[in-house]
């Protein structure tokens, strides 16, 4: 009896000691508050932290809310306003909306939050935490890592800027002097042909005269048979000739050089309009041959072979009213004429007129599937996209380290330039200088050996003078398109440490279904199905203090807003779009991981947080 | 000839110019689209009739029978003739005569039928399930006929009223006795006429009409009813919803002074960018005016679910040099079904209230949950969207009770699935929001895709269930899914098996703490005439669509009811809400306003339109807050919810194309306006579900035109900026961007307390107030108790046990009542008496819980819940206590704020925790 008594007495003490350190409710008056923060709550009176009032200390966490912000109720739900704070031993604090406390959901892992005895938390704060912890120390891992690639980036950058730099200032050097050449070149080509033609026009007069002669002497010669043969043809022809002769003779030339650089006004429009209209009707060609690979004229097709003959029809009305539009009317009419009966009129067949009614709501076109409109409109936009896609000129390799590669149309035909001024190791300005003083010896050569005053020409003096002309005028341009980008280039932020200057020449892909998105910072980003293309956005700018990437102005939605792309970043050891979503219709949000986020002072912060996960570990925890 | 060349440029031109078409056509209302009058044939004939231009009917054989005065209508002339060549389809054949009957029901209403005798070729349609199942026992046993003048028959109305029956030409009024001041009276100005049915003479005669490209087969031809009802002791005439109005009182559609206008057209219509200001009908139609003036109130129902118009004839429309004094002439036209009309005689506005829901029923107790704030947008994409918004509100500290699904959960629109891809897990997806205590709504619509391997329409089309078209094949119409059919929800067997697909087995996916919204059910059917289903298709027991078209939707709504009803054994309190309602859709859930647009003037025609549906029954109703098209500006937006969280049903809604508008999504201060407005509506909790409570058992609307409470005050009259919810709350809505003040009308008779500041205003007065940012004006009445819960949560369910706050505003003679409902907020326990119902009542410095339980009815309802906070409003200062009977305790009084938000001033007297219990009797006195 006695020692039963004893034992159930230990019991019960052990029991009590055990509640009292796992339930571990803290005394009314610190529930709830943070522990900086109990010094305020030390005195008799206390002041309501927005100065409206004081209350007692008795009133502190009586349930009811004295203070409007919710100072004198820190551990209730009497103040709509207060806080609660949750010590999560074992896992990081948590500070919460007094809305939460005694509400019969377990918001704190500790279950503090929840004393009314209404539900019972189980303390979840050792386990959460442990995985919490992990996950933290995985992440400052991640930033260890990252921050020593982001300074190999932050330093390749800057070689890179560098040296882009040096490139500027040496093709800018290089296109003043390559300037000059051309000009001096143009100069002596222009005199070399003033001479050329001087020449042609005298040997040209030599030749007619020459022939003139001949032809006379001939004449006299045979003049009785070919009058015999071929009087009826030839003799107007040679009437003409006669009497034009002289005349001919003196504008030969002339007339010549009129046909090929000042062709008359109406010629001259007329071609091009010709030119136009055809190169229009090839691009329509193109985009309709586009559309048949794609979709809709497939669809239609396969409709007309599988489909009954009234499915069909519709799809012929359908047709017809993406290609004719008008007034009903008319489309009626149009109908009509084609003999085509469907039970709803207005030309519009009963499923056109419910798909057309539904595209209100949707703003979906009417037509089956994806319409002929949008099928048009896309054909557009691709063919566009791949212009532009051409002039951007972007790769979308990502993660190698890559050198330069020119992808403008105009550069493609230039690519020894690229070779020979583009390796790293021909950027010394000695290097620059010695091809410079080549290139100046060579023009200097050639402008000397010409000599003007020899007669004729020496013709492959003057090929050779129109020659270097030629090469070095596409070699300026050259360099002038290529000053202009890299102008176009170093313009941009790249950011504090212009830790995102490898971004230009990248950009980041990522499939999601079936889209295929692409991300080219500093220049654009889309969004893939298959052949075609949307515009996500155009480069816009940095924000957030470089943790966000704004893409904006990019397609406009059907009835909606210009699409448009938030890229936010965070710290990754790789250069990765991990994650890309529409939250908004239109609004695409995605997420880039990239050491470039790796900041130092970052991983303080988390390892304080680490810390203090770790010291907050409950003892009593380890004893049982 | 063209060359191939010059023809592609236009089809290159052709791309943008078509774009721009549909563009442009994407964002009008389609005025073209709808009938107007003329190109209504019955209604342009009725409307092109003058006063006692219709040949009169005669009463014959007057006599009671089964309690009930009946009597024939003969015509007056030997032969009816057409005039002036107004009625081309008008028969030289002497129409039948017609069967009347009068009958009688408690409380003041008369019920006036008339229908053609059993020669007719073909029964016309009554619209069955809308009156209430027991009416027929309150009607009053007529036994006596009197006479008080020569061609004229009496009968006893009600206490005070009686019904004159005038021989010929025939006309009934409903006037005062004794004074013999009239009422209401059906066909004093002579316009009735009813087409009678009649067989085709020969097929060559063209009884089809057509409209845009569609053909009405018609082939029972013209059958229209019409007839003049005036409102006498009328200053106003209300009601007859639905339709966009920025005016509560209806305006004049014909006579002096009145530029052309429509009729107000009562025909459920899907219309595509409603404009806020028009007399066309929209999706809900409810038969029932109400008139008001100074000396009387009255009410007009016919319940009749064909395509109705209604003129509101302007005064002097019949002789202007004699305008009538204190009357409102109005014209009744339908185009099909008979005559079942009911007058109500008032003689306060909320007697006509009373007596229209006791015979289309009082709206449904809500499920608490459903009082509280909804979440919606077409559409939440997938599970994860579901889970992040649900995060949002947990994470900005924004109560929400409910998130809804639209149409793009499903697979492909075919309603009880789900996409498979975007929510895998349906379930779990409930649980974890049932888990905070909230809820999910998805949405079911009455098209049924037609694809045989989807069970619905497999069955429906092997059992016959679908509407079928003039032809008696089903019915075919385009609608979300594609090519659609539509349930025969007229037919209550098929209603029965509607409801069985609500029940957890076959809404595979579904859990309890789901619930629904029915959509599209005007009905909606995109390549129909009016985007509607045709006139001439067949419904059960060969009754046309014309005849029902009306009433579609809420056959629907009542069959969706009743499948949650059963799904939960008949105890879980069901909410659907419907976009499509008639009378006594009220029975069966919420509505709202539809398809609104996001601007300031949408934002103004929400207040009389709700306004409206509340004064014809439907008082659960509320309007998109945002507004469904187009995106608001953040500051539209702030005061949508500002007003919004008023609304009895409050939802947030918004187009898939518009851009997101979670609350948390337009900056720091837009949020915490926006919470703020929220917190309001979550604090009002306990008065707007007291005020449920009211209208569940009276009828009386929980959102009200001022002239509801002050029937007296002319000023009131044609308010639709401001309303009452319920007797002691007024809310001014702002409705002009960056307003700087507002002139706010407080009815006369009390003083109003602001409920921001505390400060008192007079009444009858219109005071100008600066405009603030963080709330809409809101007053207090004086002489009123207002039970709040001040304690905010993530959701209703969470605010069960919490403590109540007291707000008293004391009138001149420092008293004031109030009350306080609550049950469970669930289940039908409540009619078994499971509930606590209690008024308050201060006066002589003295507060008292006094039980209002009517003691009979047995049943309890325990609640632990105390009253944390009582502030007085209006005390002279000097209170030092106050002590608790029984028990003898005692609790500080103090200054204390009249709102617990940051920065509120202690400026009002307090009780300081006189946690007494609501449950129980106690009394307070202040010392």
């Amino acid at each position: 009896m006695g020692a039963c008594l004893r034992i159930s007495l230990t019991i019960s003490c052990l029991l009590l000691i055990w509640i009292s350190a796992s339930a571990s409710i803290p005394s009314r008056e610190s529930l709830g508050i943070a522990p900086q923060d109990l010094s305020y709550y030390k005195s008799d009176v206390i002041k309501c932290k927005d100065g409206s009032k004081k209350f007692t200390k008795e009133q502190l966490n009586d349930e009811f809310c004295d203070c409007p912000d919710g100072t004198d109720e820190p551990g209730t739900s009497a103040c709509p306003q207060g806080k609660f704070y949750c010590p999560n031993v074992g896992h990081i604090p948590l500070t919460t909306f007094s809305s939460r406390v005694n509400d019969g959901i377990c918001d704190c892992c500790d279950g503090s939050d929840e004393y009314n005895g209404n539900v019972s938390c189980p303390n979840t704060c050792w386990e959460a935490g442990k995985v919490a912890r992990e996950k933290l120390q995985k992440k400052i891992a991640t930033f260890q890592n990252g921050v020593t690639i982001r300074k190999q980036e932050v330093e390749k950058a800057k070689q890179a800027f560098a040296k882009d730099e040096a490139e500027l200032s040496k093709l800018r050097s290089e296109e003043k002097i390559l300037k000059e050449l051309v000009q001096k070149l143009k100069e002596q080509k222009e005199r070399i042909e003033k001479a050329e033609e001087e020449e042609r026009k005298k040997r040209e007069e030599e030749e007619r005269r020459l022939k003139e002669a001949e032809r006379k002497a001939n004449e006299s010669k045979n003049a009785p048979e070919e009058s015999s043969h071929d009087i009826t043809d030839q003799a107007p022809e040679k009437l003409s000739e006669l009497h034009n002769q002289d005349a001919m003779e003196d504008h030969h030339d002339s007339a010549v050089e009129d046909k090929n650089d000042y062709t008359t006004g109406t010629e001259i429009s007329d071609n091009q309009v010709v030119g136009k209209v055809a190169n229009d009707h090839d691009d329509t060609i193109a985009k309709s041959g586009h559309e048949a690979d794609g979709r809709s004229d497939g669809s239609s097709f396969s409709h007309v072979e599988k489909q009954h003959v009234v499915e069909a029809q519709d799809n012929a009305v359908s047709k017809a009213n993406t290609d004719y539009p008008g007034t009903e009317e008319e489309l009626s009419s149009h109908v009509a004429e084609q003999g085509q009966v469907s039970d709803s009129t207005e030309g519009l067949s009963r499923e056109e007129l419910g798909r057309l009614v539904a595209s209100r709501w949707t703003r979906e076109n009417a037509a089956e599937g994806n319409d002929e409109v949008n099928m048009a409109k896309e054909g557009l936009e691709h063919d566009e996209d791949i212009r532009e896609e051409n002039h951007d000129g972007y790769i979308s390799d990502s993660d190698e380290d890559h050198k330069f590669e020119d992808d403008d149309l105009e550069d493609d035909q230039d690519a020894e330039f690229g070779e020979d001024h583009e390796e790293p190791t021909d950027l010394t300005v000695s290097g620059s200088s010695s091809w410079l003083d080549k290139i100046q010896q060579t023009v200097n050569n050639v402008l000397q050996a010409f000599n003007f005053f020899r007669r004729p020409v020496n013709i492959s003096e003057a090929a050779t003078v129109r020659k270097e002309y030629d090469d070095f005028s596409s070699e300026l341009s050259k360099i002038q398109s290529r000053i202009s980008r890299l102008n176009e280039k170093l313009k941009y932020d790249f950011g504090k440490d212009r830790e995102f200057y490898s971004f230009y020449d990248r950009c980041f892909e990522s499939k999601q279904n079936k889209y295929t998105y692409k991300v080219c910072p500093f220049k654009k980003a889309s969004q893939v199905e298959g052949h075609s293309s949307t515009q996500l956005g155009h480069w816009d700018k940095f924000d957030e203090s470089y943790r966000v990437m704004l893409f904006s102005n990019g397609d406009r939605c059907w009835n909606g807003p210009d699409r448009s792309l938030k890229v936010r970043l965070r710290c990754g050891l790789k250069n990765e779009l991990v994650d890309i979503d529409e939250p908004s219709r239109c609004e695409y949000v995605a997420i880039l991981s990239t050491p470039a986020l790796c900041l130092e002072e970052k991983i303080k912060e988390l390892q304080q947080k680490l810390e203090d996960m770790n010291t907050g570990q409950p003892s009593a925890h380890d004893e049982l | 000839m063209p060359s191939p060349a010059s023809r592609s440029p236009p089809l290159l031109l052709l791309v943008p110019f078509l774009l721009l078409l549909l563009f442009s056509a994407a964002s009008a209302w389609k005025k073209d689209e709808f009938r107007n009058c003329n190109q209504t044939p019955f209604c342009k004939r009725a409307r092109g009739r003058k006063a006692h231009s219709v040949p009169s009917l005669s009463t014959a054989d007057i006599s009671i029978s089964d309690g009930a005065v009946v009597a024939r209508l003969l015509p007056s002339q030997p032969l009816r003739q057409a005039t002036d060549g107004d009625d081309p389809e008008s028969d030289t054949v002497p129409p039948r005569p017609l069967l009347l009957r009068i009958s009688v029901y408690q409380g003041g209403v008369l019920r006036l039928h008339i229908d053609e005798d059993a020669s007719a070729p073909r029964r016309r349609f009554q619209v069955p399930d809308v009156l209430l199942p027991d009416l027929d026992d309150r009607r009053l046993w007529l036994s006596r006929l009197s006479s008080p003048a020569a061609g004229s028959s009496s009968f006893y109305l009600a206490e005070g009223f009686e019904a004159v029956l005038v021989h010929d030409p025939f006309q009934i009024q409903v006037r005062r006795k004794g004074s013999g001041e009239p009422v209401l009276s059906f066909n004093s100005h002579g316009l009735f006429d009813f087409e009678q049915l009649r067989a085709k003479k020969n097929d060559d005669e063209d009884w089809e009409e057509r409209f845009r490209g569609h053909t009405d087969t018609r082939p029972h031809g013209p059958q229209s009813i019409s007839f003049d009802i005036s409102f006498h002791g009328a200053d106003f005439v209300y009601g007859i919803p639905e339709h966009a109005s920025t005016s509560l009182a209806l305006r004049p559609t014909s006579g002096p002074g009145v530029e052309f206008s429509e009729p107000y057209r009562l025909f459920n219509l899907d219309v595509f960018e409603y404009l806020d200001d028009s007399p066309f009908g929209l999706y809900g139609s409810i038969p029932f005016m109400l008139s008001h003036g100074a000396r009387s109130s009255s009410g007009f129902f016919w319940l009749n679910a064909a395509e109705m118009q209604i003129d509101v004839l302007g005064p002097g429309w019949d002789d202007p040099a004699a305008p009538a004094k204190d009357r409102i002439d109005t014209v009744w036209m339908s185009e099909a079904g008979v005559v079942d009309a009911f007058f109500f005689v008032g003689h306060e506005p909320k007697d006509v209230l009373r007596q229209y829901t006791g015979i289309t029923g009082t709206p449904a107790m809500p499920q608490e949950f459903a009082v509280a704030y909804h979440q919606c947008r077409w559409n939440y994409r997938d599970e994860e969207d579901v889970a992040a918004v649900d995060a949002g509100f947990d994470e900005h500290d924004i109560p929400y009770d409910v998130l809804w699904l639209d149409i793009e959960h499903t697979d492909g629109k075919r309603y009880f699935t789900w996409d498979r891809v975007l929510f895998p897990n349906p379930q779990e997806m409930q649980g974890k929001l049932a888990a905070k205590g909230r809820h999910m709504v998805t949405i079911v619509d009455p098209h049924i895709k037609r694809d045989d391997s989807f069970y619905i329409h497999k069955e429906a089309s092997e059992r016959g269930y679908y509407v079928k078209d003039a032809s008696g094949k089903d019915f075919d119409g385009w609608c979300w899914p594609g090519s659609s059919s539509y349930l025969d929800v007229l037919n209550p067997e098929i209603r029965e098996w509607w409801a069985e697909k609500f029940s957890f087995e076959n809404y595979v996916g579904s859990t309890p703490s789901l619930y629904i919204w029915n959509d599209m059910n005007e009905p909606s059917v995109f390549n129909g005439p009016e985007i509607s289903m045709p006139r001439d298709a067949i419904h059960f027991g060969d009754v046309e669509h014309r005849e029902l078209h009306n009433a579609y939707g809420y056959y629907f709504h009542m069959a969706t009811s009743n499948g949650l009803l059963k799904r939960g054994n008949g105890k879980d309190r069901p909410f659907v809400l419907s976009r499509a309602f008639f009378a006594g859709s009220q029975r069966y859930g919420a509505v709202w306003t539809g398809d609104n647009t996001a601007d300031w003037d949408h934002l103004r025609a929400s207040v009389p339109m709700i306004l409206t549906l509340g004064l014809t029954g439907m008082t659960f109703s509320g309007a998109d807050v945002g507004g469904f098209f187009g995106n608001p500006e953040p500051e539209l937006l702030v005061r949508w919810y500002q007003l919004g969280a008023y609304y009895p049903f409050f939802r947030a809604h918004a187009h898939q194309d518009t851009k997101r508008r979670e609350p948390w999504l337009f900056g720091e201060r837009n949020t915490a306006l926006i919470r703020e407005a929220v917190h309001v509506r979550y604090s009002l909790l306990p008065y707007y579900y007291t005020l449920f409570r009211e209208a569940s058992v009276s009828g009386i609307p929980v959102m009200r035109p001022l002239w509801l409470e002050f029937p007296a005050d002319k000023e009131t009259y044609n308010n639709g900026e401001a309303f009452m919810v319920g007797p002691s709350l007024l809310v001014q809505g702002i409705y002009e961007e960056r307003q700087k003040s507002v002139s706010v009308y407080l009815p006369a008779g009390q003083s109003w307390y602001n409920l921001r500041n505390g400060v008192s205003y007079a009444g009858g007065v219109s005071h100008k107030l600066e405009v603030s940012e963080d709330s809409i004006p809101t007053f207090q009445r004086a002489g009123t108790i207002i039970p709040r819960k001040d304690r905010f949560r993530r959701s209703s369910t969470q605010m069960v046990n919490d403590p109540y706050t007291l707000v008293i505003a004391l009138n001149g003679s420092f008293a004031a009542e109030g009350e306080l409902y609550v049950d469970d907020g669930k289940t039908y326990d409540f009619e078994q008496g499971a509930y606590i119902h209690r008024r308050f009542i201060f006066a002589d410095l003295k507060l008292t819980s006094v039980n209002i339980h009517p003691a009979n009815l047995g049943g309890k309802f325990p609640s632990d819940c105390v009253i944390e906070r009582i502030v007085l409003l209006g005390l002279p200062s000097g209170a030092k206590k106050a002590v608790i009977e029984p028990g003898n305790r005692e609790a500080n009084v103090e200054l204390g704020p009249l709102t617990l938000r940051g920065g509120s001033s202690p400026d009002a007297i307090t009780v300081r925790k006189p946690n007494v219990h609501i449950a129980d009797d106690w009394t307070l006195r202040i010392l």
